[in-house]
């Protein structure tokens, strides 16, 4: 919690300042400044902040995405957390970290919460999850808490943040997370084979329009701007491609690309308001937008088909490929220091509608921070000790500086935001053209089946993307019909479907 | 034991001297022939009941009920809507038919290749190196499928994989081992071969080792052929081991999912999901337990099915056998 340091007494009276002579004054302003530097460590040293756990030691668990960067900074900046417990409130704390593969992560957090078990104490959900958790009160609904602590009471940089990371069920005013890190997809880019000798020219001479160079440029471009790019940059007889993308079956690495061609194109996937599916799913433009997401299976290397983040990761780090659609988030990763200053990150591309306005509705990534709800009291005060220091101005700096993406609006909009990491800027605009999917507790069925129609019509095992997007929506139907979410059951034409 | 009972074996042969105390009773009560041997089994009798036999019913029990992990919601009881759901399910089908042809084309090819190198493996005890060429063949069987995985996932990747370079060295195009739904299937199935293959060998060796060499002897003496020799002793006596080393592979390929998460997930599409990986897709990615537990029994009865059926054989001819 950020909380004001006692003001300094008046030492001089103004009048009396105004009568001692300049030098005087300055020494004293010096003096000053010093002891200014000080009074904070001289207030803590003279007595800490009354709490109820003062001298105990509390041993906490956090659980995260394995392998993932922003996961791993929550444990690794918890030695400051510590530092700032036993200054503040004289108590001790230590940390240790479980972690699991995203597609298996919500599986050891729900196996060990339905138990009731307080095994992780803190647990980094993935913002999908959130009616899945809060359903079964797993973990702990945040309205009261934040209603009495105004300083996790966070003025977020877009609408987005509060509706991904901390709503359920949408459109309420039911808080269950915090954000933990913020997430978009982009496309990083290699900047040096844009630059490099010729590339420019051939590119003007195939295509007879200037290479995209700058930020601007790629904001500008829609979907048939980047295949011409990305052509231009596939060269397999030389084992170049033009981008990796992800296709896997896996978790829902097909799925947030694919919604965000739909979403983009002006389709969409489901009726929130009453869990409608059938007669959203089921359109031609979405069955259009998996035609066009398929198209950019032709540039994309061998093996694509089974691409998830880490994929597209070692195939754009070894230099395989000249664009790589990714989740910012992982952006440390996918620029080591063999690539700095060799790579952009930019808007992915935008979608015309008929008045030829270029629309980009993507999906959000990013992970909110939940607080298991079968916390004893302790451990449940550590954890919202946690969670004010984590919004503390100087925790958001060094998160960012370590390469996390805060949400704050104070500190994506401070100066120099844009230009610390090439991907901040990208962030922070496509952070304000991205929404998320379903909260819905049953996320993970419905999930399974709209993954398994989509990559089979990806592969080419399934050639109708048609009749897979009505196999999706009567299935998706059924499943949240039988939850309750859904108003009507399938339609008649649902009956004895199949893939 | 009442005051005043006979004295049981034990307590003349231990306790020669009647002693009165409580520790005392207690120890010739332990050491009653009528209550030692449950006393021996207890700890496997508990452990089986708590970790087999509770889990199994608890299984059969939720298979009746609709239960989704996630819902909040109780679980409702369902009658066989579950096992209706699998049985009309197409892709539970597709996936139970890919399974079988999966274990099928791993057991038989485990199994000759597994004979073949036990075959000359025999009675190579003078081979200079042979203790290095046994662990070295027996090395894959002993790695965690996770690993073997995941290397032979970095082998066959077309980009950077040691595979693809030596075909691109021999002058061929890349193959897409992993991601081409057409080859995807049997690059699972040569790894678990590569894997498993040391096993058939292992059984192999052992039922060479049960073969009497003085029946050997006196068919080498008749000029028996080797395929005489083969299929009249080495057969004949190793069949029960080889037999056993068949079932616990079909048992063990039936529920082979590790090897297939690690290395495609399924993929691509669903060229090579196996009913195992269904099975953990419904019960730990969608939570859908009253349906999991439904298709956990089914795939439970198939595995009995199978052991029912190989004893049933391996009796079947021992009793003919007898018979004639």
């Amino acid at each position: 919690m950020a909380t004001k340091e006692p003001a300094l007494p008046s030492l001089i009276s103004p009048n009396e300042a105004a009568s001692l002579p300049r030098r005087t004054l300055l020494t004293g302003a010096a003096a000053l400044g010093a002891a200014a530097l000080y009074v904070p460590n001289i207030a803590r040293a003279a007595g800490k902040e009354p709490h109820p756990l003062a001298g105990q030691s509390i041993h906490m668990s956090i659980l995260g995405v394995a392998g993932w960067l922003p996961s791993s900074l929550g444990v690794d900046m918890s030695p400051d957390f510590a530092r700032y417990v036993k200054d503040r409130y004289n108590y001790d704390v230590t940390f240790s970290f479980a972690g699991a593969p995203f597609g298996a992560l919500f599986q050891k957090a729900a196996t060990s919460l339905a138990t009731k078990s307080q095994e992780y104490n803190i647990i980094i959900s993935d913002s999908q999850w959130l009616g899945a958790l809060a359903t079964p009160k797993w973990i702990v609904k945040l309205n009261d808490i934040i209603a009495q602590d105004k300083s996790l009471d966070i003025e977020w940089y877009a609408p987005v943040v509060r509706q991904a990371y901390q709503v359920y069920p949408d459109g309420t005013n039911s808080l269950y997370g915090f954000p933990q890190v913020g997430d978009i997809e982009g496309i990083f880019i290699r900047k040096d084979w844009l630059e490099a000798p010729g590339e420019a020219e051939a590119y003007q001479a195939k295509y007879g329009s200037p290479m995209p160079r700058t930020w601007e440029d790629f904001e500008k471009m829609d979907l048939d701007d980047w295949k011409k790019l990305v052509a231009f940059f596939n060269r397999p007889e030389k084992g170049y491609y033009g981008i990796a993308m992800q296709y896997s079956r896996e978790y829902d690495a097909l799925s947030c690309p694919l919604i965000s061609f739909i979403r983009s194109m002006g389709g969409d996937i489901w009726d929130p308001k009453t869990g409608q599916v059938e007669g959203i799913m089921d359109t031609p433009l979405n069955a259009k937008a998996m035609e066009l997401y398929k198209s950019m299976l032709q540039w994309n290397p061998p093996g694509a088909l089974n691409y998830f983040i880490a994929q597209v990761v070692d195939a754009f780090t070894q230099g395989k490929v000249f664009a790589a659609w990714q989740w910012v988030a992982t952006g440390a990763t996918m620029v080591p220091d063999a690539l700095k200053g060799k790579v952009m990150v930019v808007p992915p591309p935008g979608f015309k509608d008929a008045s030829g306005k270029l629309n980009r509705n993507y999906v959000i990534g990013g992970q909110p921070w939940v607080i298991n709800a079968f916390n004893d009291k302790a451990h449940m005060r550590v954890a919202l000790d946690f969670m004010r220091w984590w919004y503390l101005p100087e925790t958001a700096a060094n998160y960012l500086k370590r390469g996390g993406l805060p949400c704050d609006k104070a500190t994506l909009t401070s100066p120099g935001f844009d230009d610390i990491y090439p991907w901040n800027r990208t962030y922070k605009y496509m952070l304000e053209r991205s929404s998320d999917f379903w909260h819905d507790p049953r996320y993970a069925e419905m999930l399974a089946v709209q993954q398994e129609g989509w990559t089979g019509y990806m592969t080419g095992e399934l050639k109708d993307p048609a009749k897979v997007l009505k196999y999706i929506a009567c299935k998706q139907q059924g499943i949240l019909y039988d939850e309750g979410t859904a108003q009507t059951e399938p339609t008649g034409a649902c009956s004895g479907i199949r893939l | 034991m009442e005051p005043g009972a006979p004295a049981t074996i034990n307590q003349s042969r231990d306790a020669p001297v009647a002693s009165t105390g409580p520790w005392e009773g207690f120890t010739r009560f332990l050491g009653r022939r009528d209550v030692l041997p449950f006393l021996l089994l207890a700890p496997v009798l508990i452990f089986f009941i708590v970790w087999n036999l509770i889990p199994t019913l608890w299984l059969l029990g939720l298979g009746f009920y609709r239960f989704s992990l996630t819902s909040g919601r109780p679980p409702r009881f369902a009658g066989l809507y579950n096992y209706r759901s699998i049985l009309n399910d197409s892709g539970v089908w597709i996936d139970l038919s890919r399974t079988f042809l999966f274990v099928f084309f791993a057991v038989v090819t485990e199994t000759l290749l597994g004979m073949a190198l036990g075959l000359l493996f025999w009675n190579s005890h003078r081979l200079p190196g042979r203790r290095i060429a046994l662990t070295m063949l027996f090395s894959p069987m002993v790695l965690t499928p996770v690993a073997a995985g995941t290397f032979w996932r970095l082998i066959y990747d077309p980009t950077f994989g040691v595979l693809n370079s030596a075909i691109r060295g021999l002058g061929f195009s890349s193959v897409d081992f992993l991601g081409d739904g057409r080859v995807a299937f049997a690059a699972v199935l040569g790894v678990d071969v590569w894997m498993w293959t040391p096993f058939m060998v292992l059984m192999t060796l052992a039922a060479l080792a049960s073969v009497p060499k003085a029946e050997l002897e006196a068919a080498e003496i008749d000029r028996l052929a080797w395929h005489q020799r083969l299929r009249l002793i080495v057969l004949h006596h190793g069949k029960f081991i080889l037999m056993l080393g068949i079932l616990l592979r079909t048992i063990d390929a039936f529920k082979t999912m590790d090897l297939i998460y690690d290395m495609t997930y399924g993929g691509p599409g669903s060229a090579t999901q196996l009913v195992a990986m269904t099975l953990y897709r419904r019960a730990f990615e969608a939570f859908n337990m009253g349906w999991s537990s439904a298709l956990a029994v089914i795939l439970l009865l198939i595995s009995i099915a199978f052991t029912a059926t190989f004893i049933f054989v391996l009796h079947w001819r021992e009793r003919r056998e007898a018979e004639s």
